[in-house]
């Protein structure tokens, strides 16, 4: 059999014990030079491990990879531009703290590496217990322990390289360095990836993080480019000593979450930081504890926001008794009063859920858990073939889909990116709250709260699938590195949470008094315009919302299309109008059924025969998966640039919906449960 | 050694909150514990659950002291402070019960008593607050000496 042919690259501080662990590798299969056009050593040996052969250099010792000496340039561009299959990080396990500092940089090349944790013996008698598998986790890469004098450890590390050359495709994590900071990486990735020549030769993100960390041999590599000029015009406007301290700070940030997980006594001090990640970054326990912290947001967000909901309610009973009163004009009266006062009071009883909601959620962003949240969510998400940066814009979605596919903007992989927008309207935005409110309140009674949230588990669970269905078939690929965050936790102040909740509550308060404005005095229209062949005024008492107003056509045309599930022709017109803002789903509805902005009342006429539990579960599942609204279909024509892309979410979206509902709405009736 | 006690609260801690995490489950689903009345249990699947993890992460610090590691006590205090979330949760959903009675005078709420509001997650919270006051700053001391 024709032997396999790997190419190794040893890496790491100076004193590690790399010499040693080369010497131990190859024996005396060794031969030495000189690096290319320069003064410093080169050897290279040869090992043959089971039926690879195994090509080994030795790089020089360097405690960076930035170009501050002829050896750190060696090094790098070596493993840059010769690409070997793996780069063996030699680590200090009695130094873990500096030698990681290294590592970090590895991570951004995106070269794949193992570690040889040497010095093994020195760290054991020290007493320090350095847990290997919590290291691997952090890193996503492998850790093997060695004792290089004594040529411990070779054979696992060998056995852990050529599995790691054999991979198909690897998993990476890279340090985030801050919003700020990542703002600029990422222009500057934009930029960067537009010259070929370069992307095509070394990883855009390291670039852009090496111009940034103010690196002369790249400046110089980028002056000579195609985008040089743009280049430095976004770097005149940074002062690069900052970055370049920032940056460092940074890393070493992320080494001192990490550490503490990995080994207690490598620290000076454990902080209350470093215990709480130790739970909630569990492997078994990570996933229940961001369920339970999702399901007591939830229960804070439907529960209390009761009476606050019934004084909105009273003020819009008012409000509609006022126009009631005032107003004699018969048509203008129902233009205001069953149109406006209905239609947006219906939705805008929400307005105390959709505050609290964001305030949890920014709750939870502003305490930190969320960036660990992120990074539990990674691995699962890798494991079905998923890239962990997609999880911040899917967790965004859950306030509304449209800033969260423009946060997609912050995945470098165009594939990556792709799927993670055509999933994202799975997630459950706030607008569709009103609607399951509205029908689990009715339906559900004191399961609301979980039937609601088992919705909003249905929506993860259709993306995660929907994505993976995606990435196997029409967008195929691998995924790229994950960028960890680990802030250290505080408590989140009342203002600041406040003034996050108002950022986002507010567009909620613009909508309403805008685009659902306009949808529910057009919903309006058309059931006050007499269906042809009625003979009735304009807006009369008799076929408003009926069957003998405009809308009684429209819906009757669609009836058809819903009535396998269960929907009468009211619903099939919510559904449609839906499409301009999913809120409308339960204004037109108020419209329709004539309660207006009465939402008991709407409940009172649903659960007496207009609806039945199975259907009010259909209907919420089927406003969670169809067509997303207007402004986020928009969105997603202009972040993908793709016409083809945006038919596909909707009808794929909505074949999903349809589907669903009927499964529920036919195994219901089937088992006799909720008719 | 001053990690028995915290083993001994961290497994009766852990062992109530799957208990009566479970009890919640059992409940959600409709099967009658006979418990709920006498433990003001309500029935709640989602929330149960959460009960249990709760339990799980006070449990996972026995695991881990008894087989030696100090830093095992992290899961008491992570325990501890999702206990205390959850009991604030349930305060919350007491006063938003509150209001309902007396300021909204909802016709739901006739006959509601402040007891129709109190729930597991806030006695059994009580627990957990006396375990912060008690260990508070020592937490991170006495693992720094360790
Ligand atoms: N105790 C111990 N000493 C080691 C180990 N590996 C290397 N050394 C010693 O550490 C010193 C530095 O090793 P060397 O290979 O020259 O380090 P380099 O600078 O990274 O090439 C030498 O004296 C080695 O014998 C190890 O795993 N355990
Ligand atoms: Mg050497």
């Amino acid at each position: 059999m024709e032997k396999k042919k790997i190419t190794i690259a040893l890496a790491g501080n100076p004193n590690v014990g790399k010499t040693t662990l080369f010497n131990a590798i190859t024996g005396a299969r060794q031969h030495v030079g000189n690096w290319p056009g320069v003064t410093v050593e080169k050897k290279t040996g040869k090992r043959t491990y089971k039926d690879t052969e195994i090509e080994v250099v030795d790089l020089p010792g360097t405690y960076s990879l930035t170009a501050y000496s002829i050896d750190e340039v060696v090094a790098r561009d070596y493993v840059v531009e010769e690409k070997p299959d793996v780069v063996v990080q030699i680590v200090d396990a009695t130094n873990l703290e500096r030698n990681l500092y290294l590592t970090t940089q590895l991570m951004e090349l995106g070269s794949r590496v193992v570690i040889a944790l040497n010095m093994w013996d020195l760290a054991e008698s020290r007493g320090d217990k350095i847990d290997t598998r919590k290291m691997e986790d952090f890193l996503e890469i492998p850790v093997v322990k060695t004792v290089a004098n004594r040529a411990e450890g070779i054979d696992a590390l060998l056995e852990e390289v050529v599995r790691e050359a054999d991979k198909g495709e690897h998993h990476e994590h890279e340090v985030s360095y801050g919003d700020d900071i990542e703002k600029k990486i990422i222009e500057l990735e934009e930029i960067v990836g537009k010259d070929s020549a370069l992307s095509g030769k070394y990883p855009v993100r390291w670039l852009s993080v090496k111009l940034l960390d103010g690196d002369e041999n790249i400046l110089e590599k980028i002056e000579g480019s195609s985008v040089g000029t743009q280049v430095n015009s976004v770097l005149s406007t940074i002062e690069k000593e900052d970055y370049e301290a920032a940056m460092a700070e940074k890393r070493y940030e992320a080494i001192n979450t990490v550490l503490p997980q990995v080994c207690v006594k490598c620290v000076k001090e454990v902080t209350f930081s470093d215990m709480i990640d130790r739970a909630v970054t569990n492997k078994y326990l990570g996933i229940p504890i961001f369920l339970a912290m999702m399901w007591a947001a939830f229960e804070v967000t439907f529960t209390v926001a009761t009476p606050l909901m019934e004084f909105v309610d009273m003020f819009f009973g008012w409000l509609a008794g006022v126009v009631a009163d005032s107003i004699t004009n018969p048509v203008l009266g129902s233009l205001l009063g069953d149109g406006i006062v209905g239609g947006v009071g219906a939705v805008m009883i929400f307005l105390p859920n959709i505050l609290l909601l964001f305030l949890m959620i920014s709750l939870l962003e502003d305490s930190g858990y969320m960036a660990r949240a992120a990074f539990v969510m990674d691995k699962l998400m890798y494991k079905i073939g998923l890239n962990g940066r997609s999880f911040i814009p899917l967790l965004m979605g859950f306030g509304c889909n449209v800033p969260a596919i423009m946060a997609t903007r912050t995945i470098e992989d165009e594939r990556d990116r792709l799927v993670t927008i055509l999933v994202n309207p799975f997630i459950s935005c706030g607008a569709r709250l009103p609607v399951y409110l509205m029908l689990a309140g009715a339906f559900f009674g004191r399961q609301a709260g979980s039937v609601i949230f088992g919705i909003y588990i249905l929506g993860i669970i259709v993306a995660i699938l929907s994505a993976k269905l995606i990435r196997g078939t029409v967008v195929k690929g691998k995924p790229s590195p994950f960028i960890m965050e680990l802030p250290p936790y505080r408590l989140p102040t009342a203002k600041a949470s406040a003034i996050h909740m108002w950022e986002k509550g507010s567009i909620y308060l613009k909508k309403a008094g805008t685009i659902i404005l306009v949808g529910v005095v057009f919903v309006w229209l058309l059931s006050a315009i007499p269906a042809p062949g009625v003979d009735a005024a304009f807006a009369s008492e008799e076929i408003l919302g009926t069957e003998d107003s405009m809308i009684g056509v429209l819906g009757h045309v669609m009836e058809p299309l819903v009535s396998p599930l269960g929907f009468d022709w009211k619903v099939a017109v919510a559904l449609v109008f839906g499409f301009i803002a999913k809120e409308i789903v339960i204004g037109s509805m108020g419209v329709l059924y004539g309660t207006g902005e009465d939402e008991d009342a709407l409940a009172e006429i649903l659960t007496a025969g207009a609806m039945s539990p199975l259907t009010a579960l259909g209907l919420m599942v089927f406003t969670l998966l169809y067509v997303p609204c207007i402004a986020c279909v928009g969105v997603v024509k202009k972040e993908t640039g793709s016409w083809k892309w945006t038919l596909f979410m909707m009808v794929y979206g909505t074949t999903l919906a349809w589907i669903a509902a009927f499964l529920i709405y036919r195994i219901g009736t089937a088992i006799g449960w909720g008719v | 050694m001053a990690n028995t006690n915290k083993m001994i609260f961290a497994m009766v801690a852990g062992i109530l909150y799957v208990v009566f995490g479970i009890l919640k489950m059992l409940e959600g689903f409709g099967i009658e514990t006979g418990l709920a009345e006498l433990l003001l249990i309500p029935g709640d699947f989602f929330g149960g659950f959460c009960f249990v993890v709760i339990g799980a992460v006070f449990l996972y610090a026995v695991k881990e002291l008894t087989a030696g590691v100090h830093m095992g006590v992290s899961y008491i205090y992570v325990g501890i402070l999702m206990s205390l979330v959850f009991m604030a949760v349930y305060l919350l959903v007491m006063g938003s019960d509150i209001l309902m009675f007396y300021v909204v005078k909802s016709e739901d709420y006739e006959g509601w008593r402040i007891i129709d509001s109190m729930r597991p997650g806030i006695y059994l919270g009580i627990l957990s607050l006396i375990g912060y006051f008690f260990w508070k700053d020592r937490f991170t001391t006495e693992m720094t000496k360790a």
